[in-house]
This record gives structure tokens, sequence and C-alpha cells, in this order.
């Protein structure tokens, strides 16, 4: 075999492979959704319980994002200027939550904060119902969506170094100031990066806010779960597509500013798993 | 920041790991006979949670199809890095868009779009609807970017020398992606074999619609999910206890393997 | 005394980067400490500055100790190795920072941030950003950011050490001029000998964390008081068992100097011309020479000759400026 027969056949696998994989199934996707006329797909998609679905979403996402952010921009600028015993610790336990199974996840919030768990008991005292309510899912969602800020946020930060901290310190600067005018300028494309992760990631996440959620149509159900919900209880399978669309089309989005970013800042990696 | 992690995480997985071993703190009372605890620890019933013939070929069949779809990731990652980073033609930029897609679409849209494309009323007339060839096609397609982005890097900081000098020294283009290029290539592929089969291992999404309910196609999560909507929290706490364990396993191993072969790489 | 350091010390795990180390320095000065990488100048710079906590002593500026005084409260301008530009502010803004802080009115902002840049040369670049200057710019804005806040020292690591040979020697005469102009009293860190020779008028010797040391750039070149200073500050070649530069030798006639020898080998620089000597003692040291002395001898290898060393007195021109010719 010649050189040049080997790179075409090597082109022809790789292109059918990922056609056959990727390609074929998200343009079948739009060829689903839409294929019965844009008006079919806007009534899909405004039904009470899809907009019900939609809705418990994006709140999820309005407390999930925010807290995560903030914890990740922390936990990065410990991580990154100052040396602890147990730092790799710290690193390691941000990483559990992507490396264990969704599922696993949810089971262990549930014999944690439920009734059946360590602090159900107390939380119940209290009145505080954390599972099979919508805080369970915020909880289970921030649990899988953890560690992404952190992980675009540190590498940025080790890059950047110290130094304009230290001289905006010796020309009077205190912390907040520092924090506000100096490193979160520098670091800016590297919370959007990692915002923009935690922002797919929340909204795409199913296993761990199914076994939270208990799954009563309409009350807690996410957008992932009304989609399975659809296709699988109640035989809708054009609501389920819509929903499908919706969120496919929320991350494609979010792949473009993820690469206008890397484009930007050469730190930024392509760090998913 | 600990007391946050704690909270979402690390107490959650305790309380996890603590049921699924039936370990327990049993104490005399309050007071100072608080002090006279015992901690109980009940193998027992993890061993018969996870010795279930459901529960072992569960774990089974998510070890197996996990082991075959980080391989053939390692094999297909290659090839892609290879193409994009060696290769030039038209349109090559929407290979590169497609490869982060799996990433950022939510698992259920995947389950989704592979079910209505290989389902039972399939377009293409193939049926993967319930078998594993399905299962696999979804696993395949989550992982996709593992393997890729972490040999992408890597192939394209060597800088073609190595290769030019295997070439001048007579060796043909195999031989010289062989003996050369590979080497190099090995940390990063067994890094995202590592990362490819522990997602895999762990996915429950993508799978969950194409699986349907046959035993001969229910994988780990899917099998612990199931004892949750029986409300049997101590076998599911069980058998995700294994399950974090072998996980556990085989990420250590893949570090320590790759680790080992990028120290005998360094020069 | 402008700064006064009393048996500062710094310790990383095991290794004593800065070893107690005491010295005054005078107000108005411009002092360089020199030293190998590794020697403990850099950190001393910041044990200053208060980038780094001191594991032992005193820092007195103006009769203030600092010591426990957080670097925002020292009033010193700092200047970093790579410059710490603010990437994301312009240049007048980065000059402002400062001066924003200590919450001046604007309009006193605005006129002191345009003296600034005249200072330096940089009015043309005020809105420019930092990605958008040459090195030399970037070291000259940084100086400005500094010295806008009106420091009590003026601290500067590495200035030069990032900049190509040609911008270099120019910064240096400016910094030189700068100083001269606006004489507010300034530490800067360097290795290289040249550069503290010629734009200190005081220099530091440390080595391993200790001052081997201190003293004006003629004093130490002519009487340095350790082997190590001796070589630091130039080449050294050794005659008659003694430590010596090798322009400090001469070479004449045969039976005219203190031992005589034949010629071993030449090297030949252009402008100047190296030539080491075998001589009756065994010992072969090197003498430099000028393009003329060696044209005037004529030399070949295995010619005879014999050596001294130069007397000092009948030299006319300065040691210091020879050994700044003769590194180049």
């Amino acid at each position: 075999m010649s050189h040049s027969t080997r790179r075409w056949l090597l082109r022809v696998v790789v292109i059918a492979y990922l056609g056959a994989l990727v390609g074929l199934p998200v343009v079948f996707l739009f060829g689903k959704a839409l294929g019965h006329g844009l008006s079919a797909f806007v009534t899909q998609v405004t039904q009470p319980s899809a907009v019900a679905a939609l809705k418990l979403s994006a709140e999820v996402a309005l407390i999930a994002v925010p807290l995560n952010t903030l914890v990740g921009i922390g936990a990065a600028l410990l991580l990154a200027r100052r040396s602890f015993v147990g730092n790799r610790a710290l690193t390691t336990a941000f990483d559990v939550p992507v490396a264990v199974s969704p599922i696993i996840i949810g089971i262990a919030l549930v014999l944690a904060y439920s009734r059946i768990g360590w602090f159900g008991g107390w939380l119940s005292a209290n009145g505080i119902r954390i599972l099979f309510s919508p805080a369970g899912i915020v909880l289970a969602t921030m649990a899988v969506s953890l560690p992404y800020v952190l992980r675009s946020v540190l590498p940025v930060l080790v890059e950047v170094g110290r130094e304009q901290e230290q001289a905006a310190r010796t020309l009077g600067a205190g912390g907040l100031r520092i924090f506000w005018q100096v490193t979160l300028p520098a670091i800016r494309w590297g919370v959007l990066y990692g915002v923009t992760l935690t922002i797919a990631r929340t909204l795409g996440e199913f296993g761990a806010v199914l076994v939270v959620s208990g799954n009563i149509s309409g009350r807690t159900q996410t957008l992932p779960i009304y989609i399975y919900d659809s296709w699988d209880q109640s035989y809708n399978t054009l609501g389920a597509f819509a929903g499908a669309l919706v969120l496919a089309t929320i991350s494609i989005v979010a792949l473009v500013i993820l690469s206008a970013l890397r484009s930007r800042e050469r730190r930024l990696h392509v760090d998913f798993t | 920041m600990a007391s946050y992690l704690s909270i979402i995480v690390l107490l959650p997985i305790a309380a996890l790991v603590a049921r699924g071993l039936s370990i327990g703190v049993a104490t005399h009372g309050w007071g100072a006979a608080f002090w006279h605890w015992r901690v109980h620890v009940d193998l027992g019933a993890f061993w018969s949670a996870v010795t279930q013939p459901a529960a072992i070929s569960a774990i089974r069949l998510s070890l197996w199809l996990s082991l075959c779809v980080a391989a053939i990731n390692a094999v297909m990652g290659v090839a892609i890095a290879w193409v994009l980073v060696r290769d030039r033609f038209f349109g090559k930029w929407a290979i590169e868009a497609l490869i982060d897609l799996p990433f950022a679409l939510p698992t259920i849209v995947v389950g989704v779009v592979l079910l209505s494309l290989y389902g039972m009323a399939s377009p293409l007339g193939i049926n993967l609807f319930e078998t594993w060839m399905g299962l696999m096609v979804a696993l395949l397609f989550v992982t996709l970017p593992f393997s890729v982005r972490a040999v992408q890097p890597v192939l394209a900081s060597l800088d073609g020398e190595a290769e030019a000098a295997a070439t001048s020294l007579g060796a043909g283009g195999l031989r010289t992606f062989v003996s050369v290029v590979l080497p190099s290539l090995w940390p990063a592929v067994l890094g995202g074999f590592g990362l490819a089969f522990a997602r895999a291992v762990g996915e429950f999404g993508s799978i969950s619609l194409i699986a349907g309910g046959l035993g001969r196609t229910t994988t780990a999560s899917a099998y612990i999910y199931s004892l949750t909507q029986g409300f049997l929290w101590t076998s599911a706490a069980a058998v995700s206890t294994a399950l974090l364990l072998v996980s556990l396993v085989i990420l250590v191993f893949s570090n320590v393997l790759a680790r080992r072969v990028q120290r005998r790489l360094a020069p | 005394m402008s700064i006064s350091l009393s048996h500062l010390t710094k310790r990383y795990g095991p290794h004593t980067v800065v070893d107690d180390v005491s010295v005054e320095i005078a107000s108005g000065s411009l002092t360089a400490v020199l030293g190998p990488s590794g020697s403990g100048k850099s950190t001393l710079l910041k044990l200053i500055g208060g980038l780094e906590t001191l594991d032992g002593g005193r820092v007195v500026i103006e009769g203030d100790d600092v010591t426990h005084v957080d670097p925002r409260h020292r009033d010193i301008g700092f200047c970093f190795q790579h410059y710490a530009p603010f990437r994301h502010m312009t240049v007048a803004k980065n000059v402002a920072f400062g001066l924003k802080v200590r919450k001046r009115p604007k309009d006193e902002i605005k006129r002191k941030v345009d003296d600034l840049l005249e200072l330096v040369k940089l009015e043309h670049k005020a809105e420019s950003y930092p990605a958008q200057l040459s090195g030399g710019e970037r070291q000259r804005m940084a100086l400005a950011r500094a010295l806008a806040i009106q420091p009590r020292v003026l601290l500067l690591d590495e200035p030069f050490g990032a900049l190509d040979a040609m911008v270099r020697t120019e910064l240096r005469h400016w910094v030189k001029e700068l100083h001269r102009e606006i004489r507010v009293t300034t530490i800067l860190v360097t290795h290289d000998q040249d550069e503290a020779m010629e734009v200190a008028d005081q220099l530091l010797i440390m080595h391993k964390g200790r001052i081997e040391q201190t003293g004006s750039p003629t004093d130490l070149y002519q009487r340095p008081s350790t082997p190590f200073v001796h070589e630091f500050l130039g080449p050294t070649t050794v005659f008659k068992g003694e430590v010596v530069r090798p322009h400090d030798l001469a070479l004449l006639a045969p039976g005219h100097g203190v031992i005589d020898g034949t010629v071993a080998s030449i090297t030949d620089l252009g402008f100047e011309v190296q030539v080491t000597v075998l001589l009756s003692d065994g010992s072969t040291p090197w003498v430099q020479l000028s393009r003329n002395e060696f044209d005037r001898l004529r030399l070949q290898v295995e010619s005879p000759v014999s050596m001294r060393e130069r007397d000092r007195r009948l030299e006319t021109g300065s040691a210091l400026t020879r050994a700044t010719q003769l590194r180049r």
C-alpha cells in the first residue's frame, strides 16, 4: 500500500466512523424534531409540562452555577496561591463527582439527606425536605458540576502568576481591590470557560437528578427527565425530540463559546471528563 | 470550601459506603456511656447483595463493555488524532467540531438520538434496541473525546524529526509509526483509556433508553437504579460501593501505568 | 541611612537562602545587589519589599521599622523582573493604579500620570495596552507605575534581564540618568557585573545567601576582599601563586621581567589578544594584551618572554573602565 493510499484510507475510515457515530445522529435529531414543521415543534415546547421542566432546569442552573462558580474560584485561589498540606487531596476530592457514576452520586445524596439517610432525621425534624424536592435536584446538580470552574481557572491562575497581585500590593491595594481589579480580570476567560462548562453540565444532568427527584410529572421534572419521561413513559416521541433539540442547541452554542474562548486563552484545554 | 465539598460530595459518599458495608456505630446512650461505642461492620449483607446473579451479570457486562469501548476508543482515538494533526483536507474543521459534541450533549439526548436512528423504527434498518451492540454504540459516543483529546496534543508536539530519521534509515511508514511514533503516544493513550473506561463503567443516561428492560442488557448503573426503584437502598449502596472500588482500582492502575511509561520515555 | 537591614534570614525548608544579612544603604544612593543565580539576591529584595516573610531580622526604612508592615503600607516601588504589567489596563491606567488606591483627586492623578509618562518617554503610548509595548517600553511603564506613589525606596529585580542587548545598554544609561534626576534610594538586583559596575554607585556582592563585600565599584574591583569577589568581578589567572587580573600582567623581552618563560599559545580576539605563557616555574598564567602591545612585541608561539606585574601606580586609566571594556 502506498503512502497516499494509506492516507486516504485512514481519512475515509475516520470520517465514516465519526459520521455514523456522531454526525448522522445529530443531523437526524434536527430532522425529527423539526420534521413536522416549526409549529409542531413550538406546540411541543410550549406544552405546560415542557414549560415547567424548562423553568425548573433554568431555576436549578440559576442556583447551582453561581454557587459552583464562587466555590470553584475560591478553591482555585486557595490551590494556586497558598501552599498547604493536603492540597492534592483537595484537588482529587473535587474530581470525585465526575469520576463517579451519576447514579451513585444520587444514591449517596439520598443516603445522606433523605428520610432514610444520616441527617434525614435532623433535617425533617427541622422541616427541611431535601430529597424528592427541587432542593434535592439543586444539590445533585451542584455535585455533578462541581469541578469545572476550578479546573478551568486553576491553570490560568498558575500561568498568570502572582506578580501582578504583588505589584498591586506594593502600590497599596488591599485584598478585595486586588481580587476585583487585578486577579479577576486576569482570569476572566478561564472563569467564563468554566461557567460555560458548568451550565452545559447543569442543564444536561440526568442520572443523579433522576435518583433524587422522585419524578413527579410537572413538579420535579427537569428538562432531561422530561425527555426521558416523554420517550419512555408517555410515548410522546415528538415531545422528547423537541426537548432534546432544545438541549442540543444549548450545548452546541456552549461548544461554540468554548472554542472561541480557547482561541483567546491558550491555557484553556479541552479537559472533558 | 471544605465544608461545601463535604456537604455535597464527601459526606454523601461516606454515607453510601457506610450503608453499603453496613457499617454502624452503637453507643450505650449519651453522656459518659457515649464513649463505650462499637463499630459494626456487616460484610454479610454487602456480600449477598454483590453476589446476586443479577448483580454479578450486570457488573460483568459493565466491565466487559467498558473494556471493549475503551480499547476501540484508544485505536480510533489515535486514528482520529492522526487525521486531525497530520492530514489536511477540505472540511476538516467539521471533524474537529464533532469531537467535542458528545461531551456537551446531555446523555439523555444522546440516548434519544441513538435510539431513533438505531432503534426499532430505524430508518436505516439497523435495530440495536436491547442489544449489547446498542450499549456499545452509546458508550462509544459518550467517550469519544477522551482518547482523541489526550493523544492530539502529544502528536502535535512531536516535531517529526525522529520520524524523518527513521524514514531516512529506510524504515517504512508503518514501521516508523509503530517503532517511533507509538512509543511516545503510549502515556496519552493509556490516560485516555483510563478516562474512557471510568466514564463507561459509570454511564447511565445515554444507555438507559437503548438498554430496554432485559436482564442481558442491564449494566451496573442500570441495575443499581432498578434497586432504588424497589427501595432496596442497602443493596443499591452495596453494589455502588463495589463499583466505586472497581473504578478506583482501574483509575489508579492506568495512572500508575501511564506514569511508569512516561518515566521510561523521559530523556 | 535610608535602609538598614539587620540579621535578615530566610529559609526555604532546609535551605537558608538569605543568611544573616546586615547592611546599611545610604539615602539617595543607587545600589546594585550582585551575585550569581541562587545567591539569594532576589529573595533579599523581596524581603525588603515585604513580598516574602522573614524568618529573622529587621528591616528599617528611613527610621521606620517596617519588619511587620504589610507591603501595601511600606511605600516602596517594586519593579518585577517581567514587569508584572496589569495586562487588562492601558499604560495610563497602570501608572494611575497606585494613585487611585490612595484616592487622589482625579485631576491630580491625570496631571501626575502625564508627568510620569513624559519622564519615561511614553506620552504617546498612554492609551496602549501592555501587550502592544516593546520590552523596554514595558520596563519604563513599570518604573513609572512604581514611581507614581512617590516611594521612599525603589526596588528593581533584574531590571534589564529580559531585554535584548541593544535595548539593555540604552536603558541602563537611562536608568542612571533618571536616578541622577530624581535621587530616590534605589536597589537593583542583577547577575551581570558590567551592568552593576556601570549603573550603580554602590555594590553589594552576594554569594550563598551571605554578603561577601560592599563598596564602590572601583573599590571592589581593585581591592576584592575574598577570592569569590575577585573571580566574580572579572577574569583572573595565577601568577607566582597569587590570583591576579590577566591585564595586570606585562610581557617583556627575556630577562627584563621577574621570571622567564616561553609563549605556549595565542588567542587572537581582534581588539585584544590573550597569551598563555609557560614559565620556568612550570605554571601557565595568561596575559591580556591590547592589540598595540601585542603587535609591538611581535610574539609567536615558542617566543621567549619575561613576565612581571604591572605597576598600578603608573597606569593612568581607571581599572574600572578597562574592566568594562574588556568584558564586552
